[in-house]
């Protein structure tokens, strides 16, 4: 049961002693918060970094299927914020990567159960040993998002360009403390309908939402098949998306890295003009 | 004699609830039913955008159950079918400003004059989840094929059994080339986790995601394939037996028929 523990991270693992606490929010369901938390971890533990992700839909949660993880998780987050174990106890770590762990959510719970102040307190914890703490945000902007965001210094929004999603993340920057300064991710964009004029471009919803633009994912069946199977997509260095979600990693670390170049040409000038426009 | 109070859930968010709710409503209008649409998504409104009414809000849900406007005054006409309104939800308040009891007295009171009151609930099974549900006398849950999806509606289906809330599911976003390439469930697979009765099969089709950006139901677009299967899903509600559309899934049609005269 313990097995686990000596290979958790222990020491601090920046110089100034803390990790980064980030949560990923977007009020409008299924536009691929679960996915976008899951392969910036796996990107992100690729590069070196120490990565746990907490779970914080408490009664749906599904980031441990899109890890693969499910059948090995034994503890979750209530477990954990009501100290009926240890944390290391309930932290899993990823089949791939020794620097990536999850902190599951309970799934016969309910939001309401999470104590705000505690789950604050754990994410402090967590920042002392690893370099990410990643909080997958549930849906909408109740209880659960509200714990999610507690903890978390920053925020990573993401949108699908499509006018719901614009609205609803709107909503959601406005109710996001200014000092975590949200950043957009632009999630399933299909080049070949922006084009013909049927859906959003990113400049389209960047207009409206005027965020710092972190990257941009193209829709990509191959998602769903990785999703279903349990692979981060982030890790096959075939994918489109997977390089999409590496180059998102190393922005977030703080690397200038360009916008990789779409297949698509007509959204290329305009994705290039976007990130050139990055601070 | 009162109507149907239907609400439309599904535990994951983005599975596609709010554009089932306007298709499904403008379809039952189309046949000649009173519908009302309420959006139970107090803060994070969109069925308005999704039926284009969005400019033509005056009063919301909230103020309705609060008192400071009648009924009436709140319901949207919608331009292209006379007999279809809608009650959008408040967009700058919380979810917890109305209560389990309000919702069901309101839904109640749209019974009274249609034939059916469509509630889109929120994503989740928090208090908006259950004030949508507190509302309504059966579900529609809607899932795509897609693992965590069913998982979430599968909780879901045990919210709405404890409350003995009798459901049928629609599969939607179905993509019948992956499916046949093993690369996503079949609707035979769903059902069989899920052990439940099938509403309705909806392809995966861009289509949709032009006359939602647009605000236009699809029923009414001349010679649309969704449209076709929204009526069929609409006759469905009326109690007639209508066979599903196979999606090119080799076995799926006699299964699913049989399934459905099961029932």
């Amino acid at each position: 049961m313990r097995e686990f523990a000596s290979e958790v991270p222990a020491a601090p693992p920046q110089e100034h002693g803390r990790g980064r606490s980030i949560v990923i929010t977007s009020g409008k369901g299924g536009v691929g918060k679960t996915t976008t938390t899951a392969n910036l971890g796996a990107a992100l533990a690729a590069r070196g970094a120490r990565v746990v992700m907490i779970d914080a839909d408490v009664g749906l949660r599904n980031l441990d299927i899109v890890l693969g993880l499910e059948s090995r998780v034994r503890y979750h987050l209530l477990d954990v914020l009501e100290e009926r174990v240890e944390l290391d106890d309930a932290l899993v770590r990823d089949k791939r990567s020794e620097l990536l762990f999850l902190l599951a959510a309970a799934q016969a719970r309910e939001k309401e159960d999470v104590d705000t102040a505690q789950m604050t307190a754990l994410v402090e914890r967590l920042r002392e040993r690893f370099d990410y703490v990643l909080i997958d945000s549930p849906a909408g902007i109740e209880v659960g998002f509200r714990n999610a965001i507690a903890g978390a210094d920053e925020a990573l929004i993401v949108c699908m360009p499509e006018v719901s999603s614009v609205r609803d993340a709107d909503r959601v920057v406005g109710l996001l403390p200014p000092a975590m300064r949200p950043q957009l991710i632009v999630n399933r964009v299909r080049p070949h309908l922006v084009r013909k004029g049927k859906m959003l471009s990113v400049d389209d919803v960047n207009a409206i939402l005027r965020l710092p633009l972190l990257g941009v994912i193209v829709d990509e069946p191959a998602v769903i098949t990785a999703t279903n199977r349990g692979e981060p997509v982030a890790l096959d260095a075939s994918s489109q998306t997977g390089s999409a979600f590496r180059a998102i990693a190393a922005r977030l670390a703080g690397e200038d890295v360009a916008a990789p170049a779409p297949r698509e040409a007509g959204v290329l000038a305009k994705l290039g003009a976007l990130f050139r426009g990055r601070r | 004699m009162s109507a149907r109070r239907i609400v439309l859930t599904s535990g994951k968010g983005g599975v596609g609830k709010t554009t089932t709710t306007a298709n499904v409503g403008a379809a039952l209008a189309q046949r000649g039913h009173r519908v009302v649409l309420v959006d139970a998504d107090i803060g994070l409104r969109n069925l308005d955008l999704v039926l284009g009414v969005e400019k033509r809000i005056v009063f919301d849900l909230v103020e309705v159950v609060e008192g400071r406007c009648q009924l009436r005054q709140a319901l949207i006409r919608d331009k292209r079918f006379e007999t279809l309104a809608i009650l959008p939800a408040a967009q700058t308040r919380d979810k917890e400003a109305v209560t389990e009891e309000q919702m069901a007295r309101v839904a109640e009171e749209l019974a009274a004059t249609a034939d059916f009151v469509l509630i889109d609930s929120p994503a989740g099974i928090e208090h908006g989840f259950r004030n949508a549900v507190a509302a309504a006398t059966e579900a529609i849950v809607v899932t795509t094929p897609e693992v965590s999806s069913i998982r979430d509606a599968d909780r879901v289906i045990g919210k709405l059994n404890e409350r003995a809330l009798p459901y049928r599911l629609i599969v939607n976003r179905v993509r019948a080339d992956m499916v046949r390439s093993g690369d996503m469930m079949s609707v035979d697979d769903v059902c069989d986790i899920l052990s439940s009765e099938l509403l309705g099969i909806v392809p995966d089709d861009e289509e949709i995601i032009d006359t939602t950006n647009r605000g236009e139901p699809v029923v009414l677009a001349e010679a649309s394939r969704l449209g076709a299967i929204y009526d069929k899903i609409a006759r469905r509600l009326e109690g007639e037996l209508v066979p599903f559309t196979r999606l090119d899934e080799p076995g799926l049609f006699g299964r699913l028929f049989a399934a459905f005269k099961a029932s």
